[in-house]
């Protein structure tokens, strides 16, 4: 909605704008990260542009964002692009893809790769503008009952994973299997599930995880740095003068920094309260149980390839980016991660 | 006038008897979901998922059934004692001023929204889950326009109720 | 223009007490409210075209597909004559004692509530079997209604219980929501579960508070009870114990299944309708007659409880629009006395509201907007979720509107007095005031056993 500042010299509009997210209001991280948005645009903005953040379900439900921006009758939204896959099979290589690239990477292929053109061409058709809205760095594999000794201890397993990650559990044998997010703890804490995965350490410990499960395995090969999103309705965006769209970027481009750093902080943080203060043992994956999960991925991946043209489209830039920065990172991050 | 109330009746009554089987296969689906699962480890989301959709068949599709057997509660404190004949203004109004607009704003409010999932033949976004949530979603036109069509048959008994009164009076 | 947002919610009100179907009534005002407010430009057109996604949040909220379930194995108890066959043989075998009777009304009716969750149902089998035999042995009127009524909603309080599967589902939002505007980020998560563990140990001491009522009446006003037992009654434990088999059964297929994880509470409510339909076909309870019978009605309670959701959430959505929530935030944090004064406010508010209103009605539309703000001062999200629980069953009983009430003025001979009833329950109000006053000074009696488990 749009009103006149009546007492302005210059006829200069007022913006007030609404953004729903996906997350519950000011969730660790993930929720933080449109507040600090809100801020950040209101300021820069001297409040021509003010932006008043809805949680999950305030207005709408978390994972209606997408369709209320698509249709208008909200102007922005926070949430993750693999939740509209739905609608949308290609969204979440913009998100996630399991044993993909990591933040740093795909912030990468995003602004300097041609990333963002894809997903700008892939939301087109909804009149949905997509910008990076962060990210939440590697994940972790998730809290689990019992030991995983070999890839048979998957057989059978009830776990809570949604998206691709669970779509390749279910290939190895594993059984996902769909929960509310209140649902989530006491189903663990009581056995119902095996095990779950959630973010990281930051926001498992916030919600009690460990209270429910000893064992948190490493690492997050589902969700290896999941991007998030800000997505702006078209239409609403174009009516906004040149300058206050520069706003709306340049403080997508912040936040998207910002909120991988608020991670990257905490996340070792929880850590260490997890491992010294509430005894959770944190352990590797077997090797067997890799293999199998990547070689799922493999078979997953092809098959999206094969159902979806778009899906096939992007993976190829993705894939075509994503080994070439492998091939570096093996030689410099990865090489000095064992120097150091 | 009357025959068209009485259609409408028939119609949503049907309606109410057909998807209350759904109670029922809620309650046996859910029940093979949880022996499945702990007994024999085995389990499909696509299982869990169709249990909501039964669920919503049952609520939005029994509304306009549940509203002719004035199973919509209603806060009866002066109700109860009110006559006849003021219990069918009421009725008449509350029809007229409440259930009409709310399931016009439904159906115009929800149109655009379903048909938007039709293009896209939206599915489910968990892993192995149903492709239908285009078909979901319509039960949310299915429930306003037969609440509408509900208030339409109600408006011709009220009225028609309220003129035959006066001439015996 | 945020006072629109008070003269909206007194509108409903006013609007509801003419008894046009409350979901309607909800939704109708509303929306002229938001017809009004858009016209005159006090109201952000945009809002209202969030409802299709709000619907199909409800649609999609797997948590509450345990309310048609729990409908569902409440009906089919009932048309199994379970509490029939069960209080026969417990007040056969307890009609010796002077209060036995009344003993076994109350035990009956708590593992009546703990198998099932519908309130309705059980005054209803009570009043029809066992009112009768109460006076005839010499009960008064007044003890022996009130007595059927309180035991009647022990269902709301004692899991599984559908108020608590719809409170579940609203604190536990509100609890995130809570935590995360005070920036303070509690590990503690609430679910439906949750609230099932939490209100056990309250419902049985709740239960102990009736029979200790009814030992009191005995030895101070024994002129409420019979001057004797019946000596000639010889009932049999072996009767007893076939008829306590079936809802021992259903109880630890529904409640066990929760506590020892084999499954959700929506799961077990399944659980627990397949075997309340195993135990109806075992006692050749169940045709097809039946078992249309069983599907309509549940249906139609279906349908009912989701019309008022939907009402609800177009109500709450205007509300928010007008800026409502905002201004109750503002009323609750400035109050003296921080957060026990709040949540008394809130109490007496929902007792009140429980004068006009059903349990589901203030679920939905008064919880959603105070328990945020209550939890933000303070309050433990569980204790307020069996203090709101318990407020909510009281409203079962307080005349003159209290559906416990009516069910029994239903199936009640004309001998006994309405007024009868009402001094009746009076004492078990005052019982349940006083569980609350009790659970307000000693909340571990809410949190223990979640605690342990
Ligand atoms: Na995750
Ligand atoms: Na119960």
């Amino acid at each position: 909605t749009e009103e006149q500042a009546q007492d302005q010299p210059l006829q200069q509009q007022i913006y007030d704008w609404k953004l729903v997210t996906s997350w519950p209001k000011n969730f660790p991280g993930l929720g933080r990260a449109p507040e600090t948005f809100a801020k950040y645009v209101n300021e820069m903005s001297g409040g021509r542009l003010t932006i008043t953040v809805y949680g999950a379900g305030e207005l709408v439900p978390g994972f209606e964002v997408f369709n209320a921006v698509s249709s208008g009758s909200i102007e922005m939204g926070h949430a993750g692009a693999y939740y509209w896959k739905g609608k949308i099979p290609a969204a979440p290589i913009f998100s996630a893809i399991p044993f993909g690239m990591n933040a740093n990477e795909m912030s990468a292929w995003l602004h300097y790769g041609g990333g963002l053109e894809l997903w700008r061409e892939l939301y087109k058709p909804f009149g949905v503008i997509p910008f990076a809205g962060g990210s939440t760095g590697v994940q972790m594999a998730g809290w689990f009952k019992k030991e995983i000794k070999s890839i048979d201890d998957l057989q059978g397993l009830k776990m809570r994973m949604p998206g691709l990650g669970g779509e390749v559990l279910k290939q190895v044998g594993a059984l996902p299997v769909t929960l509310t997010g209140g649902e989530i703890f006491s189903s663990l804490q009581s056995g119902a599930i095996d095990a779950t995965e959630w973010v990281g350490p930051y926001n498992d410990k916030t919600f009690g995880l460990h209270k429910a499960a000893t064992i948190y395995y490493t690492s997050g090969w589902h969700e290896p740095g999941t991007t998030l999103e800000f997505i702006v309705n078209e239409s609403a965006y174009t009516s906004l003068p040149d300058d206050l769209q520069k706003i709306i970027e340049v403080a997508t481009r912040a936040v998207n920094q910002d909120m991988l750093d608020e991670y990257t902080n905490a996340n070792f943080l929880a850590m260490q309260q997890l491992i010294e203060e509430h005894g959770v043992q944190v352990k590797t994956l077997p090797e067997d149980v890799m293999v199998a999960l990547r070689q799922a991925t493999d078979e997953v991946i092809a098959q999206k390839r094969a159902e979806d043209p778009m899906f096939e489209k992007i993976y190829a830039a993705y894939d075509t980016f994503f080994e070439g920065v492998k091939a570096y990172h093996t030689l410099s991050e990865q090489a000095y991660y064992e120097n150091r | 006038m009357s025959s068209i109330s009485l259609l409408i009746d028939k119609l949503n009554s049907y309606l109410g008897k057909f998807v209350s089987f759904a109670t029922i296969l809620m309650a046996l689906i859910m029940f093979a979901v949880v022996v499945l699962r702990y007994g024999f480890n085995v389990g499909w989301i696509a299982m869990q998922e169709s249990i909501t959709y039964l669920h919503a068949a049952v609520f939005l599709m029994g509304a306009a059934y549940t509203y002719q057997h004035d199973a919509h509660v209603r806060v009866d404190v002066f109700y109860r004692r009110f006559s006849a004949r003021n219990k069918t203004l009421i009725n008449l109004i509350g029809t007229l001023f409440f259930m009409l607009p709310t399931s016009v704003f439904i159906t115009w409010a929800c149109y655009d929204y379903v048909v938007e999932s039709w293009k896209l033949k939206e599915a489910s976004m968990e892993p192995g889950g149903l492709p239908f949530i285009y078909i979901l979603k319509s039960f949310l036109l299915v429930f306003s326009l037969s609440l509408f069509l509900q208030a339409v048959s109600e408006l011709i008994k009220h009225s028609l109720a309220l003129i035959t009164n006066e001439v015996s009076a | 223009m945020e006072w629109l947002a008070l003269v909206l919610f007194v509108a409903v009100c006013a609007a509801l007490l003419f008894g046009y179907p409350v979901a309607l009534t909800l939704a109708g005002v509303s929306l002229i409210f938001a017809g009004l407010g858009i016209v005159t430009n006090t109201f952000d057109a945009s809002y209202m075209l969030t409802v299709p996604n709000r619907l199909f949040g409800i649609v999609n909220n797997t948590t509450l597909i345990a309310v048609p379930l729990f409908v569902f194995m409440g009906v089919v108890l009932e048309k199994a004559k379970i509490a029939e066959d069960l209080l026969i043989s417990m007040s056969t075998l307890m009609g010796r004692f002077r209060i036995g009777l009344g003993f076994s009304v109350v035990i009956v009716g708590m593992l009546l509530a703990a198998s099932t969750g519908i309130v309705g149902a059980t005054v209803v089998t009570m009043g029809l079997l066992s009112l009768p035999t109460m006076l005839k042995r010499g009960y008064s009127p007044q003890l022996a209604t009130g007595t059927i009524c309180a035991t009647g909603t022990l269902g709301q309080i004692i899991p599984p219980s559908i108020a608590l599967v719809l409170l579940g589902d609203v604190l536990g939002n509100a609890y995130q929501k809570a935590q995360l505007d005070m920036g303070i980020f509690s590990p503690d998560s609430v679910s439906v579960g949750d609230l099932f563990v939490g209100a056990l140990v309250p419902g049985l001491v709740l239960v102990l508070m009736y029979l200790t009522y009814l030992i009191f009446v005995g030895i101070f006003h024994s002129n409420h009870v019979p001057e004797s037992g019946q000596t000639n009654e010889h009932g049999s434990v072996l009767s007893l114990l076939i008829a306590l088999l079936p809802p021992l059964l259903l109880i630890i297929a529904v409640l066990g299944s929760i506590l020892f994880g084999f499954a959700t509470p929506t799961e077990a409510a399944g659980v627990g309708a397949v075997g309340a339909l195993i135990l109806a076909v075992t006692k050749r309870a169940l045709n097809v007659d039946n078992l249309k019978h069983i599907m309509r009605e549940t249906t139609k309670v279906t349908s009912m409880v989701f019309l008022i959701l939907i009402g609800a959430s177009i109500f709450s959505l205007v509300f928010r629009g007008f800026g409502g929530e905002e201004l109750l935030k503002g009323f609750f944090s400035d109050l003296p006395g921080g957060m026990f004064s709040a949540v008394f406010i809130v109490m007496l508010i929902i007792f009140l509201l429980g004068f006009i209103l059903d349990f589901i009605e203030i679920t939905f539309v008064v919880v959603p907007i105070v328990a945020p703000i209550l939890i933000t001062l303070g309050a433990d999200p569980l204790w307020l979720g069996i203090m709101i629980a318990i407020n909510l069953q009281t409203s079962f009983l307080t005349p003159p509107f209290g559906f416990a009430l009516f069910y029994l003025r239903g199936v009640a001979s004309e001998v006994i007095k309405t007024e009868q009833i009402y001094r009746g329950v009076m004492p078990f109000i005052g019982i349940q005031l006083l569980l609350l006053i009790i659970i307000a000074a000693f909340p571990e009696l809410v949190t223990w056993l979640p605690d342990l488990l």
